[in-house]
């Protein structure tokens, strides 16, 4: 039996059994594999470390997508950083109120490869008009760009790996220039019990650009080491506030469907833990 | 060993063969020794894990028969994982061994998905500080060596009455040391060094689990497994007995390690050059081989090893000869005042024992060509197995090795 060993932590891991290899790309400096796994279906990992699975990864869509994108109320553009699997292009675009959604993926193939080995991911979405795709490093894209946007998602890999520079003050700097009064930034911010420096790194470099500024979380499974945190920044601070009846009489308006994401989870998602709150209090003192 | 053996004239065909499929200078890289090299090693250490030294020698063949055989790898820089990954090594079968990194090598390791780093000092501890849930450290400690060919105790490791003081700080900095390394020299002649050196490293695993009630769990006793040069050397067994007995010594949680990089490597590949020129100048016959000190011959000067010589000739009246490399520098001579029958221009030179640091530190100066390295006697590839980071069991059944070349 072949089996696939993840490569985050030294002396903790998952293992995956592999039933069938889909796609494999190996140079020098990357290693991207798909395979089939009897428990979370797809598997995509990049570099030794899980990236999406086909089980899961609606928790973790939704969660990026819905919860800005339902605080704010009244997106109309939304620009999303990465998410070259296409995950979090669906969920956006089942708000029939947005009306402009710009994806900049800095490698088209990772597009192409995703819509044909994790087709369920995009179901279809690169092909709704309202979607512009960009092929261009987001640091650079944002950096110059002049448009600006109600919600910014950022979907990228781990600070370790090529999606570094959007984890840097610079990054979320041109972000917030690129935001309209009142958006929101989100983004991907890893397992806090495992990296909580994460945390505190991306608190100490938005504390300073934006008014409002916290995490939100959702257990992933096969993001092993507890709940994953979201990043969440803007200048509008009622944004967080909303009340469960009036984020739910939006989500009804919306008439979307989904499988994790509901207006009680919405609200609940900012209460963190307090080993993470003591965390950044740390952090805003200091 | 004398330097130079005089062997028959037929017998250079088997390299005269290689050269006409090749062309010259060759280093000629034989797996089937590598098997043997590598059961040697595993039979004198039981138990003890092994991580291929790649600097030595670092070649697609050599490794996949390696990761063929089980063993791990030992990595220090980002050019050795590009090559890992290529040739398909799980990362978790490697450690990055280099005591000094930058940032981004730390990360292009962690990209790679190794996770086990070697520190010796408080600045190199606190670069892992960001990274601290990700990695498990090992602790270089340094005790000086006596009768080593080449002392690795001066430029890495701490020194052993800093090693608690290190383990503590970097506990306080929530860093994983999971273990201590050290490495007894290179080319050692016996196994003084490394007994010494796993008594103090065992007081110290003792020393540190009595202080911070933490275990330490890997012990890394580095290479310095002999190869046979001029001077013949214990074989491997008689040398490691000693190890063998101080390893039963330690602790049952204690795992065991090893970085042999030239008992692995050095007897695995022969260089095939040929002379390209003659003078005479005074009383010696100078040849100007196509391959020398700035190419595979490189390991006189930096690894400071004279490797045993055959040249091939039937004639029994021998002269006053000088064989030196091909470029423009008098360094570059690689024997001097022996006493060999005449060569012929296009006559084959064979140097033994070239495998480690010598292609790996061989240059392109005058742009001469490096020599090629031919790989001969390579294992069956298990068909489906070139998938990075799939684990999968060893083929069993024992290797054929009915077909293979002698040399």
């Amino acid at each position: 039996m072949k089996t696939f060993t993840e490569t985050l932590y030294d002396a903790y891991g998952q293992e995956f059994a592999v039933d069938k290899i889909y796609f494999e790309n190996k140079t020098a400096h990357q290693h991207l594999i798909i395979f089939e796994n009897a428990s979370f279906g797809r598997v995509m990992a990049l570099d030794g470390i899980v990236q999406t699975t086909q089980a899961d990864e609606f928790i973790y869509h939704e969660m990026l997508t819905h919860v800005p994108l339902m605080a704010h109320g009244e997106a109309r553009r939304v620009l999303i950083i990465g998410g070259g699997d296409g995950g979090i292009l669906r969920e956006v675009c089942k708000h029939a109120s947005v009306e402009q959604i710009t994806q900049v993926e800095i490698d088209a193939q990772v597009i192409e490869m995703c819509k044909e080995y994790l087709p369920a991911h995009s179901a279809g979405a690169y092909d709704d008009p309202r979607v512009n795709i960009v092929v261009d490093d987001a640091a650079n894209f944002v950096r110059e760009c002049d448009e600006q946007f109600d919600v910014i998602i950022s979907d990228s890999t781990d600070p370790i790996g090529p999606g570094d520079v959007l984890f840097t003050s610079d990054f979320y700097q041109n972000c917030k220039r690129c935001l309209k009064q009142g958006g929101v930034l989100v983004a991907q911010n890893g397992v806090a019990f495992m990296q909580l420096d994460e945390v505190t790194t991306t608190a100490r470099r938005m504390q300073t650009l934006f008014t409002d500024q916290s995490f939100y979380s959702a257990a992933v499974p096969s993001y092993i080491g507890g709940i994953m945190t979201f990043a969440w920044a803007t200048d509008n601070s009622a944004l967080r506030c909303a009340n469960v009846d009036k984020i739910a009489e939006r989500f009804s308006q919306a008439d979307i469907k989904c499988r994790y994401y509901n207006p009680a989870i919405h609200v609940a998602s900012f209460a963190l833990p307090q080993y993470i709150i003591d965390a950044l209090n740390e952090v805003y003192q200091s | 060993m004398t330097r130079i053996t005089i062997e028959r004239a037929d017998q250079a065909q088997q390299y005269q063969d290689l050269l006409q499929e090749h062309g010259a200078p060759l280093l000629v890289l034989d797996c089937a020794q590598l098997v043997k090299q590598y059961e040697d090693l595993s039979s004198a250490l039981p138990g003890v894990e092994l991580f291929y030294a790649i600097k030595s020698l670092p070649h697609a063949a050599v490794i996949q028969t390696l990761k063929m055989l089980g063993s791990g790898f030992d990595i220090a820089t980002t050019g050795e994982i590009e090559m890992l990954r290529e040739e398909g090594v799980n990362p978790r079968h490697t450690i990055h061994t280099h005591p000094i990194k930058r940032d981004r090598d730390i990360r292009d390791a962690l990209r790679y998905g190794c996770t086990t780093f070697v520190v010796d000092n408080i600045w190199e501890i606190e670069k892992f500080v960001e990274y601290r849930h990700r990695v498990g450290l090992l602790l270089r400690v340094s005790f000086p060596n006596a009768n080593t060919k080449i002392d690795l105790s001066r430029k890495f490791g701490c020194a052993e009455n800093e090693a608690m003081l290190l383990i503590q700080k970097a506990q306080s900095l929530g860093l994983h040391v999971k273990g201590l390394s050290f490495h007894a020299g290179s080319q050692c002649p016996d196994a003084r060094n490394h007994v010494r050196a796993i008594q103090r490293c065992a007081s110290l695993i003792e020393e540190v689990y009595e202080t911070t009630g933490k275990l330490l769990s890997v012990l890394d006793i580095g290479g310095g497994f002999p190869a046979n040069y001029m001077q013949s050397v214990e074989d491997i067994d008689t040398f490691c007995a000693p190890i063998r007995e101080e390893l039963r010594k330690l602790p049952d949680h204690v795992r065991v390690i090893a970085e042999p990089g030239r008992f692995l490597s050095a007897p695995t590949m022969k260089a095939v050059s040929t002379v390209m020129g003659k003078a005479k100048r005074g009383d010696s016959t100078w040849y100007y081989l196509d391959d020398g000190v700035y190419g595979s011959y490189s390991g006189q000067i930096f690894d400071h090893v004279e490797y045993p010589l055959s040249i091939f000739s039937d004639v029994e009246e021998t002269e006053r000869a000088v064989l030196s490399g091909p470029t423009c520098d008098s360094i570059d001579v690689i024997a001097e005042g022996v006493e060999i029958p005449p060569l012929s221009i296009g006559d084959i030179v064979v140097g033994h024992q070239m495998g480690a640091y010598t292609a790996a530190s061989s240059t392109h100066f005058n742009l001469f060509d490096k020599a090629q390295i031919v790989a001969i006697n390579e294992l069956p590839q298990v068909t489906d197995e070139n998938v990075v980071f799939l684990d999968q069991p060893l083929q069993s059944e024992p290797v054929d090795f009915n077909h293979q070349h002698t040399l």
